[in-house]
């Protein structure tokens, strides 16, 4: 799998040319700031934005709020995933919890979390709705997709229960996880902004677009969009090395 | 004789598989069950594992003996490597020591330690099958049962395999139960071959495998046109 891949450096340069160049080309006809802001007004709020001595505090709130959320569904996503395998009554009561989180419209869920919640707390629920049940399916995945015939083997050779929970069924539910975890990081990343973005909570990513919104900085958006790209190139960055070093997936 | 089937019975809903089968398994010495696709050799091997409830019937010696197994299949895990998938199977059953040095003994005596660091998507299928023989070897077992193992392999892969599994067998004496429908595989490997008829399987014959005794070219025309003749009475 990891031998081919459609992936080509060359073409995915040229649409990113290709994309800045339709910016430019968009931003020459519209040629109004508050609706399409140019290039160079985009990279002066950028600028302004980084030398701004809250910069650092709003990035690390967010992100430690991203972080802070994103184990607590990972935690109980491994916890509610293992208890669920092994209890039919669990497993059954977390139905209809994953539907309603499926169904429900995120909109609605946030609007009670705004009255039930402090503002602060409000981004990680967020985003603990959405990646909660991709890390819970995929745990449960891990699981109960263990082969059959690999188990059957285990019984054979009398390997004992504490020997195939930890060498059969927990790496099956990490192996499960990682292949996931970069698409849940950043769906979760990006939920906590949205977060923040309705509950402003003081130093956050989410406030910050809200406030260039209100005064209708759109170059401030554009470059605070950038700047969200960035930090997620970079988290996914940081887990390749991270999954380079610790050889994770070196059996792929 | 210490390993006994007698009388084996077995139905799956109306359909009968076994019926009567016994069979004697002399100790240290490769009894092959030869017989058609689909005639409930496997059946009859899982009874023997105890996998598999049989309905009437006797099994002597098997249930008090601890068992190894080569599968169709080679089932290695694929996230763990060579050593680790070695090592699973010998968890619990000595300290951790006599484990790496079992492994190592073995590894070495069969050319393979320039493999221990290999993860199954490494290895070629051959070699994976020669690493579960290796597995059911190194497991400290006084019977093994296999499974048509060398269902999946190439021609060349095959001989390749088989020639390792004699040179384990020669190393190791163990009670073995090599399940086949290829006749070629039940001359090679065994010592005394027992023929089941088609679904109700029950024993057509069991032989002495002369090619065993002495390798010559007529005594293994003789012992194929022998279990053909059987196979298609």
């Amino acid at each position: 799998m990891k031998d081919f891949t459609l992936k080509d450096k060359k073409l995915s340069t040229i649409s990113k040319v290709v994309l800045i160049g339709i910016w430019i080309i968009l931003s020459a006809i519209v040629q109004n700031e508050v609706i399409f802001p140019t290039i160079n007004s985009t990279f002066k709020s950028l600028v302004e934005i980084v030398k701004d001595p809250d910069f650092i505090n709003i990035i690390v709130s967010s992100l430690l709020r991203s972080l802070c959320g994103f184990l607590i569904s990972l935690f109980l996503a491994v916890f509610m995933g293992i208890l669920s395998s092994v209890s039919k009554l669990i497993y059954n009561m977390m139905i209809p919890i994953l539907g309603f989180l499926s169904s429900i419209p995120t909109m609605a869920i946030i609007i009670l979390a705004l009255i039930w919640l402090h503002n602060e707390v409000v981004p990680m629920f967020v985003g603990f709705i959405m990646v909660f049940p991709i890390l819970y399916e995929t745990v449960q995945k891990g699981i109960l997709n263990v082969d059959k015939k690999i188990l059957e083997m285990c019984k054979l050779y009398k390997v004992s229960r504490e020997t195939i929970i930890r060498d059969i069924y927990i790496p099956s539910i990490f192996i499960n996880i990682s292949m996931v975890f970069d698409s849940a990081l950043s769906t979760n990343l990006k939920m906590v902004i949205a977060g923040e973005a309705l509950s402003q909570p003081k130093f956050a990513i989410g406030s910050s677009l809200q406030i260039e919104k209100m005064y209708l900085n759109t170059s401030g958006v554009f470059a605070w969009i950038i700047i969200i790209l960035l930090i997620s190139k970079l988290l996914s960055y940081i887990m390749k090395v991270v999954a380079n070093f610790t050889k994770v997936n070196r059996w792929m | 004789m210490k390993y006994r089937v007698s009388n084996i019975c077995k139905s799956y809903g109306d359909l009968k598989v076994l019926n009567n089968v016994t069979i004697d398994f002399p100790e240290n010495k490769t009894t092959c069950i030869l017989g058609p696709s689909g005639c409930g050799k496997s059946t009859l091997l899982n009874i023997i594992a105890g996998i598999l409830d049989k309905d009437s019937g006797e099994i002597m010696g098997f249930g008090d003996e601890t068992i190894s197994f080569v599968f169709q299949e080679d089932r290695l895990i694929e996230w763990k490597n060579v050593r680790d998938n070695l090592r699973l199977v010998l968890k619990g059953k000595m300290d951790k020591k006599t484990i790496e040095a079992t492994i190592d003994k073995y590894l070495e005596s069969v050319n393979l330690k320039e493999y221990k660091n290999y993860y199954p998507r490494d290895l070629s299928g051959g070699m994976k099958q020669r690493i579960s023989i290796l597995r059911a070897f190194i497991y400290p077992s006084k019977v093994l049962i296999m499974d048509e193992p060398f269902k999946s392999l190439d021609i060349n892969n095959k001989r390749i395999v088989m020639d390792f599994l004699k040179r384990l067998k020669a190393m190791e004496k163990r009670t073995c139960v090599l399940v086949t429908h290829d006749v070629e595989e039940a001359i090679a490997l065994a010592d005394r071959i027992v023929i089941l008829s088609d679904k109700p399987s029950k024993v057509k014959k069991a032989m002495d495998n002369l090619y065993v005794y002495n390798q010559s070219k007529e005594n293994e025309i003789y012992m194929k046109n022998e279990i053909e003749s059987v196979l298609m009475d």
